[in-house]
């Protein structure tokens, strides 16, 4: 109404009033009695919901508005993920005061920038509505001040008397921990501590205590082993600390900077892990025969390399002597420079690969025992001698601190019955997130902080200390480790002063990551950056030999008794099952079977045909002591025959109503959705299995269900994922990768005069790890659509990663070579999408980007039949967030979506035009690697790169020009704006 | 042939009416069962197909209300029912309007029993296919959007290059030109229906919708004339409706979709599957409302030859369809159409193929195309395989498309059933309706040719004749 044009003159302000009084009446109501009708009306509705009755606190909104939480901007708290005792370092995204995402802290020596699923998912546990939110005494809630007297008092007895105290732990590598523990130890005497993981890397331990005289994990070094032998060790999934190795190991497979010198990495193994599925060669092995294989290379590097000591002979090994011949010529003509790791359980064979190690000289090199990896110190035998103890009721009080070895713990089921009995200890007590197994057979059941509600540190290697910082209060009535013991041992101190004390005390004073400082400035640095390394002494002095002794521990395998041997893996979404009530890592699949929300008995091809198994029918297996599961079978092409593969972490009781989110129906069929994952750790051991073939089929969730990359009728291969072999890309770096002719558009090309955003993705670095997958679900508030969705193949995933077998169709079936391609909006020049939306929803930005406008869209799904990549997502449901609390990790710059509308991989631009606002208020330019998309900053191996295309300087434009890069379906003349670098083998094929 | 047929009369080879009707028979025989009111046969069929609509409508309300997710609909297949039941009752519209328009500028009379009621199909099954693009969508309330209405967003116009909003148009086109055509040729017997009605409600409403139809001459002259123009309005429209909706799988980059033939094939798909169903309803219509006379079976025998030639073509166009995908060399092709009679819906291929290329083909035989109960099961089995056609054109197609690793599957859901069950319901609850409440036969079209060739012996006579002489 107001037009400055045409009132060039300003206006008084009474007679702006009464202008706007004037016109205010031409409907006969003035704007006054307008706003006083409404007022009063408010006032009405007002009254009448007060109902209830006020709420006692007051509530006060910021008067001053507290320094660094500007509402709508994001802040950045390194701190340690709480996800494993592999003590990654972690950025924690706040938003608003509470924070919203996990990310990789680039200044991390562990991680280095990245982050695995499991670790970006903790998020969901801290907003887990299923936590145990008060401490319980015998099932009712007590007040912590109650339930500490209480447990000072009957310690206190107990110590007096003479009682046995053990504390039960998984492995803890806080500096901060172990000094409250000190104190706890020295008001109640002798405190056994046992720990334990159910992820056990004890036989390591073991094998070095006894070849090199030193219980230590040694830390590896993958980036510096240039032929690189696995047994069984799934380093790039969940062993010992997978987000370090698989950046290591991704280093030494960079063929554009290693040359000749690229890794050549051979994996033995019985199922097909996402290890092995990265691996050059692959040699199927039963468990059984894994000792028996190592000691045979072992004899014929000790014959070449004229080595003075041999291991017993331990029997005949299904391995070819050609395979393991050409092995032993790699490893020798690669001393110092070669690793031979094993994920085995048995002492026996981990004393072999100690001993093939040291005598190529391996040790100090591409690993290391002097300056070891705390990150795994349990102890399978203290484990199995507390249990021991326990049946015997020799035991008064038992303390589990983040411990849950009734569901995870070797014979759990035993323990569970000591645990039930009349002799079990007095006094027992379980510090837990939630009422797991553990807690609920425990008198007192009482709740753990989560990682990010606390302060508290990490050693996880030798000379790196990483620090855990609180985002927020507890959000329920809850304590952490530190805080519990500090309380029990009787002081007062904070976390926070406790933490800082220790530091003060063991930290700074050898520290070398900030020279020159004082302990102040020094704390201040060291939260900020999250890590900081020190000196320690160095663990093992140096030329610590080889004791030949320890070969008395190598013994043949046991014989197998069943038909079958059981291979019970840690998967890379559930790991040991801590998290098994975490939605994300429910639904993200594994990277090899693809099958999301529950467990498989996986079979090998042969086996499954010699059973009558097809996928989806439901097996019993039994062990010989009576152990059952039910699990429905799925066909696995690379599986070892006569092994039977399933994972641990699932199966679990009492972890929560794992949030389904699935869509209620009102009318019939009430679809039932019966999750058999049973819980397999009754089942670990390698014992024999007997396999029965039941009546009853499921459908698998998979989210893959077709795994070639040729037609199963005509044959023809589509050559979506290009590669070729280190040989033929010395020789010319575009080997496998041909021009291809792409048709031209039928529209005028569109023009990108500043920025053009771009994505190149090194499919030899990506390991399929699915990291990318849970980071983008975090970073855009995809929802978790359940198990009954994710069968009809409606999961909502941005980011995919296509797993393809490919060989001759005998060897897809035996031994297929395995590739992995993350596949997202390809953000296409010429985009199919944009043409067929009749009501403009989907459109094409000057940057680049296929956008997609949520509300706009009308649903008719044209969109994503025309996507040749088929990445479009549509909204079957209104996806209903089952566990509201856990909205509050919604990213809130990214809008939720409803139903009935298409959504997609947007190259995360919230990000991009936060970072360009960035720099906009910083007056500069955008710098090359400033923006950096979800899944790219999670990525482990930085298979990733992102950047603008248009800047000749840039990573980005450089990878687009790169001989070896391919953009998938390029023929098509969609002109797609992700660009992979072919895969290279280190091996003919 | 025999020589005897040659001897035929020259303007119509068979008598278009039978039993000698007069003028005002005529009139009686079609205005009569209006008049009478429904007869317990009626009830009963009406009973059911509204039961049935019913129950589509409950499915529809479920859908809406919960989401497409009640559809057995995924991340791959993003089309099934919905636009294959669309693209079935547009091509099931199309020969109404073929039938009184084309046949009608080519004089060929015979086509003026039928007209009527092929009109009225036309309609109907255009309000059927309508209203699928409007439920698939994911969110109904806003189907508007899709029309290019002035607003205040910018304005932001819709997406002139999306062939769905070309579609959008056609249909819109299509269905408003084939009512005024219904509508106009319906005026002289709502006149004549008004006429005769006893004064009361339903004279007021008849007398209103003829518009005041007085029979005078000058009234007669300009409705010749307008009919003849729309006549010639529509006759386009026939072929650009399918044309464009053929435009939704041709500019599409799906193989199986992607090809230049699709125009001419969907056209000629469409006339097909139209005449079935013209044969199919016809052949109910005569023997429900006691109509031998006008729908005779010389009827039945020409409209089986035109289902005989649109089904060679159809023949041509699968063989040249597959002769491309083999000689075009483009792999993503080639294996869509190997996967559509190998493929796991390989049933649905093979079935189409029999219905669609062979079942017609036993029209070559007079004896077949002049048993009622043969043409009756012919033209149901051309509908199915029209059917399957567009399933396996639109759903095979899509669920293996380029990446395999997408490739899915896709099993309709019970409330997809009911929601395709509950379209034909409301088609023939609302062409029950027509016969009670509509002159079901044109009949001052009728009456104008039953003077042609009243005595003319009949094809039956002729061909009797023949024999014994």
């Amino acid at each position: 109404m107001i037009d400055p044009q045409n009132n060039p003159e300003p206006e008084s302000k009474e007679n702006l009033a009464a202008r706007l009084e004037s016109e205010d009446r031409r409907d006969g109501i003035t704007r006054r009695q307008f706003l006083q009708g409404l007022s009063a009306s408010f006032a009405g509705l007002s009254v009448a919901a007060c109902g209830k009755a006020e709420a006692p606190e007051k509530i006060i909104p910021y008067l001053d508005q507290p320094s660094m939480t500007a509402p709508g901007l994001s802040r950045y708290y390194a701190t340690t993920c709480g996800g494993c005792q592999a003590a990654c370092g972690a950025l924690a995204k706040s938003r608003e005061g509470r924070p919203i995402k996990m990310e990789g802290n680039p200044d991390h020596p562990v991680s280095q920038g990245g982050l695995c699923g499991r670790g970006q998912a903790t998020i969901m546990d801290l907003y887990d509505s299923s936590r145990l939110k008060e401490p319980l005494l015998k099932g009712s809630p007590a007040s912590w001040d109650r339930v500490d007297s209480e447990i000072r008092r009957q310690l206190d007895a107990i110590s007096k008397k003479g009682g046995r105290i053990v504390v039960v732990t998984r492995t803890i590598s806080s500096p901060s921990i172990h000094a409250a523990g000190k104190a706890f130890k020295k008001r109640y005497g002798a405190v056994r501590h046992v720990v334990y993981d159910p992820a056990s890397a004890s036989s390591i331990l073991e094998a070095h205590e006894k070849t090199h005289g030193l219980r230590a994990l040694p830390s590896y070094h993958f980036d510096k082993a240039r032929v690189l032998a696995g047994f069984g060790a799934d380093f790039l999934g969940a062993w010992l600390s997978p987000v370090e190795f698989s950046r290591d190991w991704a280093a030494a497979r960079d063929p554009l900077k290693m040359r000749s010198r690229m890794s050549y990495f051979i994996q033995f193994e019985s199922r097909m892990s996402p290890t092995g599925a990265n691996a050059d060669r692959r040699i199927r092995l039963k468990p059984s025969e894994e000792a028996a294989t190592l000691a045979q290379l072992g004899r014929f590097l000790a014959k070449r390399l004229g080595w003075p000591d041999l291991p017993p002979r331990l029997g005949n090994t299904s391995v070819p002597v050609r395979e393991l011949a050409a092995l032993a010529r790699k490893l020798a003509a690669a001393r110092g420079e070669s690793l031979v790791v094993s994920g085995s359980g048995s002492v026996g064979a981990q004393v072999l690969v100690n001993w093939i190690n040291q005598r190529l000289g391996n040790y100090g090199k591409t690993l290391d025992l002097s300056k070891p990896s705390y990150q795994y110190a349990g102890d399978d035998r203290a484990m199995a001698e507390l249990q021991e103890d326990l049946r015997a009721g020799k035991i008064d009080a038992v303390i589990f601190l983040d411990a849950n070895p009734v569901y995870d713990a070797p014979k759990a089921s035993g323990l569970r019955k000591t645990l039930e009995a009349n002799r079990r200890p007095r006094l027992m007590i379980s510090l837990a997130d939630r009422l797991d197994e553990t807690a609920s057979l425990c008198g007192y059941a009482l709740p753990l902080s989560h990682a990010l509600e606390s302060w508290g540190d990490a050693r996880p290697q030798w000379g790196t200390a990483s620090l855990l910082q609180p985002l927020l209060r507890p959000l329920y009535n809850s304590r952490s480790i530190i805080e519990t013991l500090l309380a029990w041992g009787g002081s007062t101190a904070s976390a926070y002063d406790f933490v800082r004390g220790v530091w003060k005390a063991e930290i700074f004073p050898t520290q070398k990551s900030f020279p020159g400082t004082n302990f102040d400035a020094f704390w201040n640095k060291a939260v900020e950056r999250g890590v900081v390394s020190f000196q320690e002494p160095v663990a093992a002095p140096k030329g610590l030999g080889f004791n030949a002794a320890a070969f008395s521990a190598v013994h043949p395998a046991p014989g197998v008794t069943g038909s079958f041997e059981m291979d019970a893996f840690f998967s890379v979404p559930l790991f040991d099952g801590r998290q098994a009530n975490n939605p994300w890592l429910q639904e993200m699949p594994d990277p090899v079977s693809k099958v999301a929300w529950g467990n498989t008995a996986s079979f090998s091809p042969a086996d499954a045909a010699r059973l009558g198994l097809e996928e989806g029918r439901v097996v019993r297996l039994s062990s010989a002591d009576g152990a059952v599961a039910e699990l429905p079978a799925h066909i696995q092409p690379g599986q070892a025959d006569g092994v039977v593969v399933a994972a641990l972490g699932h199966g679990r009781k009492a972890a929560g109503p794992i949030a389904f989110n699935e869509p209620r129906r009102r009318l019939f069929p009430i679809e039932e959705d019966p999750i058999l994952d049973a819980d397999l750790y009754p089942l670990r051991g390698g014992a024999g299995i007997s396999v029965q073939k039941t009546e009853r089929s499921v459908v698998l969730a998979k989210i893959q269900t077709y795994d070639y990359q040729e037609d199963p009728i005509l044959g023809y291969n589509r050559n979506i994922v290009r590669e070729t072999t280190l040989d033929d890309y010395l020789k010319d770096p575009a080997a496998g990768n041909p021009e291809v002719e792409s048709e031209s558009g039928l529209w005028p090309k569109h023009k990108y005069p500043g920025r053009k955003w771009a994505m190149a993705i090194d499919l030899n670095s990506c390991t399929g790890c699915s990291a990318c997958m849970v980071a983008c679900r975090a970073e855009n508030n995809i929802p978790v659509v359940g198990k009954a969705e994710v069968r009809k193949k409606r999961d909502l995933y941005w980011i995919r990663i296509d797993r393809y077998y490919s060989g001759s169709p005998q060897k897809q079936e035996e031994n297929p070579r395995v590739t992995h391609e993350p596949m997202l909006c390809q953000q296409c020049d010429n985009a199919p999408c944009e043409t067929v939306c009749p009501v403009a929803a989907t459109s094409h930005s000057s940057e680049g980007l296929n956008m997609q406008v949520y509300n706009r869209c009308v649903g008719t799904r044209f969109c994503e039949n025309n996507c040749p990549y088929k990445v479009r997502r549509f909204n079957w449901f209104n996806y209903e967030h089952n566990d509201l609390v856990q909205n509050l990790a919604l990213n809130p710059d990214v809008t939720v979506r409803t139903r009935g509308v298409m959504e997609k991989c947007t190259f995360c631009v919230q990000r991009i035009n936060s970072a360009e606002i960035t720099a906009k208020t910083e007056g500069r330019e955008l710098k090359d690697g400033e923006v950096a998309s979800a899944c790219q900053q999670s990525c482990p191996t930085q298979a990733i790169v992102f950047g603008d295309i248009n800047d000749p300087q840039s990573r980005i434009a450089k990878l687009a020009k790169n001989p070896r890069a391919f953009r998938v379906l390029a023929d098509l003349g969609t002109g797609p704006s992700v660009f992979y670098q072919t895969k290279v083998r280190n091996e003919a094929v | 042939m025999s020589d005897a047929h040659s001897t035929a009369v020259p303007l119509s080879r068979w008598p278009l009416v039978r039993g000698e009707k007069t003028a005002a028979q005529i009139t009686r025989d079609v205005c009569e069962p209006l008049e009478r009111g429904p007869g317990k046969l009626w009830f009963l069929t009406i009973a059911i197909a509204a039961t049935i609509l019913l129950g589509g409508a409950i499915a529809i309300t479920d859908e809406i209300w919960t989401g497409i997710g009640t559809w057995g609909l995924n991340k791959t297949v993003g089309w099934a029912f919905d636009i294959t039941n669309f693209v079935f009752w547009i091509g099931i519209g199309h020969a109404g309007t073929l039938i009184s328009a084309i046949l009608h500028l080519f004089r060929q009379k015979w086509r003026n029993s039928i007209n009527r009621a092929a009109e009225a199909m036309t309609l109907f099954a255009v309000m059927c296919a309508g209203l699928w693009p409007l439920i698939h969508m994911g969110r109904p309330w806003f189907f508007y959007w899709i029309a290019p209405y002035p607003n205040n967003l910018g304005p932001f116009w819709v997406n002139f290059r999306s062939p769905l909003f070309w579609d959008f148009c056609a249909v819109n086109t299509y269905f408003t030109i084939s009512l005024l055509f219904w509508y106009m040729g319906l005026l002289p017997d709502l006149g004549v229906a008004a006429q005769r009605a006893v004064p009361g409600l339903r004279k007021k409403i008849l007398t209103t919708l003829s518009l005041g139809w007085d029979g005078a001459q000058r009234t007669w002259r300009h409705y010749e004339l307008l009919y003849l123009l729309l006549a010639g309005l529509a006759t386009p429209l026939v072929f650009s409706v399918h044309t464009v909706v053929s435009f939704d799988f041709a500019t599409g980059i799906v193989p199986g979709w992607h090809s230049t033939v699709f125009p001419p094939y969907f056209v000629i798909g469409a006339i097909f599957s139209g005449f079935a169903m013209v044969l199919f309803l016809m052949i109910i219509a005569r023997k429900v409302m006691h109509y031998e006379d006008y729908i005779t079976i010389d009827h039945i025998e020409v409209m089986g030859k035109v289902t005989l030639f649109t089904g060679s073509v159809i023949l041509l166009a699968y063989a040249t369809e597959f002769f491309m995908a083999w000689y075009g060399g483009n792999l993503y092709e080639r294996f869509a159409f190997i996967n559509r009679v190998l493929g796991p819906y390989w049933a649905c291929g093979w079935v189409m193929i029999a219905c669609n290329c062979f079942v017609p083909q036993l029209l070559w035989f007079r004896s077949v195309r002049r048993n009622v109960v043969a043409s009756f099961v012919i033209a149901i089995l051309i509908n199915v395989g029209m059917w399957l056609e567009r399933f396996v054109i639109i759903m095979v197609s899509l669920h293996r498309d380029f990446l395999t690793s997408s490739w899915s599957h896709y099993t309709p859901t019970y409330i997809e059933w009911l929601t395709l069950l509950g379209d034909f319901g409301l088609f023939f609850t609302l062409f029950l309706l027509f016969c009670r409440f509509v002159p079901m036969i044109a009949i001052s079209e009728v009456k104008a040719i039953v003077g042609k060739s009243p005595k003319a012996p009949s094809y039956d006579e002729v061909s009797s004749e023949a024999a014994h002489g």
